[in-house]
């Protein structure tokens, strides 16, 4: 038995802040592209081309539809600079908006710029748990990882963003 | 150290959360594009089988060029190199004259 559209519509709603502050986190910061990936990923959800079996929570569920709805949108844009067919049409470039830039501290710059700089899956497996207040095993199931691999991220990525972090006031 | 360490991670994280979730555009504005926005799956299918019949019609193309092409008859054909003088060594007409099957006369003593 699958929620009705407009129970599906309230919870999507509910999630919206967190559900785009994940997107933005998926995208490399591309608040754009995360625009998006998000009403990509809220289509799925809405045609019923997602379907939520209830396994997991619902949160936990959708961040993984938003997670591969990105890891789809990169491989298409890849696919597009490869190919000249961005002359024909009006597919994302990939790069952010200028309007929709964000003003943020200097705190959270370095933050930014240290998570970019981490590999992908230890920069999701944090910010699934400290952005998102996710337990590593929710991270875990969103991320399609075994727990102990999102462990591994999560003590390798802690560590190192620590370093980075911690080097800039050395 | 440990705890104070996630606890700074922590205090951080949220800063940024609380950046994002400002500048978050409405869930309603976002649903309503999302409803009006192309599939972008058909148009990747319609560009894809643009680009297979572009190709096909280029492999035609190629093939039906190619049929027409003259034939060219190698065994009239005659090259002159600069370096054909160094082949005339003494002897070379004995090379050319090839003996043929019976025309040839056989020396019945080394039989």
């Amino acid at each position: 038995m699958f929620p009705p559209p407009e129970a599906l519509e309230v919870e999507l709603e509910r999630l919206h802040p967190a559900a785009f502050g994940w997107a933005v986190a998926c995208c490399g910061s591309d608040r754009a592209a995360a625009e998006d990936v998000l009403q990509a990923s809220y289509l799925k959800v809405l045609d019923g081309r997602a379907r939520f079996d209830g396994r997991a929570s619902f949160r936990t569920w959708f961040f993984s539809v938003v997670r591969r709805t990105a890891a789809e949108q990169r491989r298409r844009n890849a696919l597009w600079r490869i190919w000249p067919l961005s002359l024909l049409g009006s597919a994302a470039d990939g790069r952010p908006d200028p309007g929709a830039a964000v003003v943020r501290a200097e705190t959270t710059r370095r933050l930014l710029a240290a998570l970019g700089r981490l590999p992908r899956r230890q920069r999701e497996v944090l910010y699934l748990v400290f952005y998102q207040d996710l337990s590593i095993a929710e991270a875990a199931d969103v991320a399609g990882i075994s727990l102990g691999t999102a462990r591994t991220h999560y003590e390798r990525g802690k560590a190192a963003l620590r370093k980075w972090l911690d080097g800039e006031h050395a | 150290m440990i705890d104070r360490d996630e606890h700074d991670l922590r205090e951080r994280f949220a800063a940024l959360r609380r950046e994002e979730s400002a500048g978050a555009p409405e869930f309603r504005r976002m649903l309503a594009a999302a409803r009006t926005r192309p599939r972008s799956g058909r148009r990747d299918v319609g560009f894809l089988a643009a680009a297979v019949l572009v190709l096909i019609a280029f492999v035609a193309i190629l093939t039906v060029r190619h049929g027409h092409r003259t034939p060219v008859d190698l065994a009239g054909v005659r090259v002159n190199v600069p370096t054909d003088f160094l082949l005339q060594v003494p002897g070379a007409e004995l090379l050319r004259t090839v003996p043929r099957l019976g025309l040839m006369s056989f020396d019945r003593r080394t039989l």
